[in-house]
């Protein structure tokens, strides 16, 4: 059963509301980046930012889906507080000299993957689906990641802005691994059946094609900036410990596949996965940009300025 | 006679005490002064007539109700200006009824009513007005308007704002908007009129949208000039064009109150029509409503999807946080900024509770009897108030069809009612309560098959989701209900008698 008590939670992410001009951008500490990170940081933070705006507009589309009315309202919160996480970061690069004026960051071509695939089919998938796959993406890239930026980056609004993230995420993940719970509760063979049928959808193929090369990606990427990838895989298993930690967590047969997945994830030697998936990694990072669509206009929302 | 009357002209009881010089208080009186019925009193909180038409002169305002059919069948307009007119020309229809039929004698202006109660040993309705002053009258007409009082959005930090605030129903037409940053909260039947005229003249204009509305094309067309001499020279073509706007209307009840084939088709053409003016994925995605044609109020236009792609404006669909000193702070951080805020946010709706106290027999109070939802007995009467009529009352609301086709019905019925008051000499004329009970179990059995009570969130319900707001049928149905006078169903007491006559 739900652990938590969904209407007061409402209640409680109404209440703990904040905005980019709560933070002091211009505070003194920026010159705390060093010349070393700085070009590290710039791409670490585009792909943090962009994480978090497909994870919006997962949350967009999950909230189309709701069960109910209450976890619609809840949904629809988090789209737009993900969307905030992402001005916020933008907020920092700005602050840091990493961004012209009006310049949006470059998302890497596996994150143009994922937003052109969350921007055709996310609305027509079950809520299963993105309801296990985005605790994962936020538990394991989110997590891992705004640690990382924490343990290396001295600079103290860096450190407001990600108390008042984390503060957001931990409700995120407080919701999404209740509702995982919600959708294991006494049901499995119909799901089962259920979710084979919807495996066999070529629209959550292709999800799938998009949402395991950009976990390779992220963890090329964390490699690439000496951070140790076991923290992603600490952060990865967690969601294997607290996703099952009750019987129900356990039977949502969702549950069941992303944790196999992690493990695969997690363990290098499993080549059989890895060897295909990072081809696929590479495949996409030689995709020409103009072999892309128009960016949808709501990839385009964001921004690091505080008022408009 | 613009304020206070003589002690002496108020004191003696009115045959009909009328509440509100809106079309219904108007008509009501209309209808009574044709049937001999002189000694009206009608109380105006305002200093003019027109109700919300007199009200809403927000910049676009318009009737979505076709003219010819939001007008009284027995004074019918040839000269309408267009096949939807704007809310100018329906307030100089209200005048022109005023003058023609010779109205103004009977209206007390600036006496807006705080208290109602009945006196059971004279047999009398008492109403106290913020003046002071009290009327009387025999019988009492509650068409004070079920959408009269503008409603403020239950958002944090409203009086913080320092900029202009403008409700849609009290607009400021002395602020010049022009080249202003302006807000528009809300994006139900005003909002959708106003802003493709703010989009004409601000700098900037932001559009909150918290549930995208169901929006229809709009035939909306000038009326040429042989139309004009048409109907003036043969009422019976109007009569006729009347006659068959009513029928398409009641065919709309098909797709508008239950849930059949024909609403697929009416959000197939919902879609359609959203799909054709706005070609951006995003945009018409956040303006794709997610509830059933129909569980909310249905709109039109043809101007609003164009005007949300204007390039100064923009439409926000982030929930609202709080609004602060200089502007809105929605949930994805963003503090926007405004020299002005339209709210378009509608009106107080008493679906739970009246518009001042009512006190009846035994000094019952009707605001705490319909404390979990307005109920009455065929939308007029009330068991326990007797002589009192509603107008709009509980579960009268049409959503397909003209409000004046349902006003017309209750009119009449209560015309029938205060005519058999005097002709069998009675004090007073009470709706049993099991009739009552009776009406209203048949009335909300039919309301669980109906799109308004299909799961979405809107006016017509109160918070506890109870319907005390729409009819469930055509509006021919209503009228079949409204149109007999069922003395069975009522207790009557006759003036000399303390007992009942029947």
């Amino acid at each position: 059963m739900a652990k938590i008590d969904l209407d007061k939670m409402l209640e409680k992410i109404k209440d703990t509301q904040w905005s980019l001009s709560d933070v002091d951008w211009d505070a003194p500490g920026a010159e705390l980046i060093t010349p070393e990170q700085w070009p590290k940081l710039k791409a670490f933070m585009a792909d943090l930012m962009w994480i978090e705006h497909v994870g919006a507009r997962a949350f967009a589309a999950m909230a189309k889906k709701a069960p109910d009315d209450t976890l619609r309202q809840i949904y629809t919160y988090f789209h737009a507080e993900e969307q905030r996480h992402a001005n916020a970061e933008m907020a920092l690069m700005k602050r840091w000299g990493m961004l012209e004026d009006g310049e949006l960051p470059e998302p890497n071509n596996n994150l143009r993957l994922v937003i052109e695939w969350l921007d055709r089919f996310a609305d027509d998938q079950p809520v299963y689906v993105l309801g296990t796959v985005v605790p994962m993406l936020e538990i394991a890239l989110d997590g891992a990641l705004c640690k990382f930026l924490l343990d290396t980056v001295d600079d103290p609004v860096c450190h407001q802005a990600f108390e008042l993230i984390n503060g957001d995420e931990a409700r995120h993940l407080g919701v999404g691994f209740s509702v995982m719970e919600m959708q294991g509760h006494g049901k499995t063979y119909i799901e089962l059946i259920r979710m084979t049928a919807q495996l066999m959808d070529p629209r959550l193929i292709l999800g799938i094609a998009s949402y395991f090369p950009l976990l390779n990606k992220m963890r090329d990427n964390i490699v690439e900036m000496g951070l140790p990838e076991e923290k992603l895989y600490e952060a990865m298993r967690k969601f294997e410990k607290i996703g099952g930690r009750t019987g129900d967590g356990r039977r949502n047969p969702w549950f069941q596949i992303i944790k196999h997945h992690g493990r695969f994830v997690v363990d290098r030697k499993k080549r059989f996965y890895h060897a295909p998936i990072d081809a696929l990694v590479k495949v996409a990072d030689v995709i020409p940009r103009k072999a892309f669509p128009e960016v949808p206009s709501w990839v385009k929302e964001i921004t690091y300025q505080p008022t408009a | 006679m613009k304020k206070n009357q003589p002690l002496a002209q108020q004191q003696s009881p009115a045959d009909a005490l009328i509440i509100g010089a809106g079309f219904a208080g108007l008509g009501t009186a209309i209808r009574l002064q044709q049937q001999g019925i002189r000694n009206i009193t009608i109380l105006e909180r305002s200093d003019d007539v027109g109700g919300t038409w007199r009200d809403n002169q927000y910049p676009g305002a318009a009737c979505d109700i076709p003219s010819n059919l939001y007008s009284f069948s027995f004074a019918q307009n040839p000269n309408w200006s267009r096949s939807f007119s704007g809310s100018r020309e329906i307030l100089e229809y209200i005048h022109h009824l005023v003058n023609h039929f010779n109205l103004r004698q009977y209206i007390r202006f600036n006496q807006n009513v705080s208290n109602l109660a009945w006196d059971q040993d004279k047999g009398l309705w008492q109403a106290t007005t913020t003046n002071g002053d009290v009327f009387s009258g025999r019988t009492a007409v509650m068409a004070q308007g079920p959408l009269s009082n503008p409603g403020w959005p239950g958002i944090a930090g409203l009086d913080e704002f320092k900029g202009k605030k403008i409700h849609s129903a009290a607009w400021d037409h002395d602020y010049d908007l022009k080249g202003k940053r302006i807000a528009v909260i809300g994006t139900g039947a005003s909002a959708i009129q106003i802003v493709p005229e703010l989009a004409k003249c601000a700098g900037k204009l932001t559009v909150f949208q918290r549930t995208p509305p169901w929006i229809m094309p709009r035939p909306d067309f000038t009326t040429p000039d042989w139309n004009k001499t048409l109907f003036r020279k043969a009422p019976v073509s109007q009569t006729a064009v009347r006659k068959a706007l009513y029928l398409a209307h009641e065919s709309m009840a098909l797709a508008v109150i239950w849930n059949s084939p024909l609403t697929r088709f009416a959000e197939r053409l919902g879609r359609w029509h959203l799909r054709k003016q706005v070609p951006d994925r995003w945009l018409r995605r956040q303006l794709t409503p997610d509830y059933r044609l129909g569980c909310k109020r249905i709109l039109v236009s043809n101007d609003y999807y164009p005007a949300l792609q204007k390039p100064n404006t923009k439409l926000i669909t982030w929930p609202i946080d709080r609004i602060s000193e200089n502007g809105i702070r929605t949930v994805e951080g963003i503090e926007h900024q405004f020299d002005c805020i339209v709210f378009a946010t509608g009106f107080e709706v008493s679906n739970a509770g009246t518009p001042f106290p009512i006190t009846g027999i035994g000094g019952r109070s009707l605001n705490e009897e319909w404390k979990r939802g307005a109920q009455a007995y065929k939308s007029i009467n009330v068991s326990g108030y007797p002589n009192l009529f509603f107008t709009f009352g509980p579960n009268s609301g049409p959503g397909h069809n003209s409000a004046l086709v349902y006003m017309e019905s209750q009119m009449d019925y209560i015309v029938r009612s205060i005519r058999t008051i005097q002709s069998l000499k009675l004090k007073a004329l009470d709706v049993r309560q099991s009739s009552q009970d009776d009406h209203n179990r048949e009335i909300q059995s039919r309301l669980a098959k109906t799109n308004w009570n299909s799961g979405c969130q809107s006016w017509y319900l109160t918070e506890d989701g109870f319907n005390a707001t729409m009819y469930p049928g055509f509006a021919t149905q209503y009228a079949k209900q409204m149109s007999k006078l069922e003395l069975k169903d009522y207790r009557l007491l006759a003036a000399e008698a303390e007992s009942e006559t029947v």
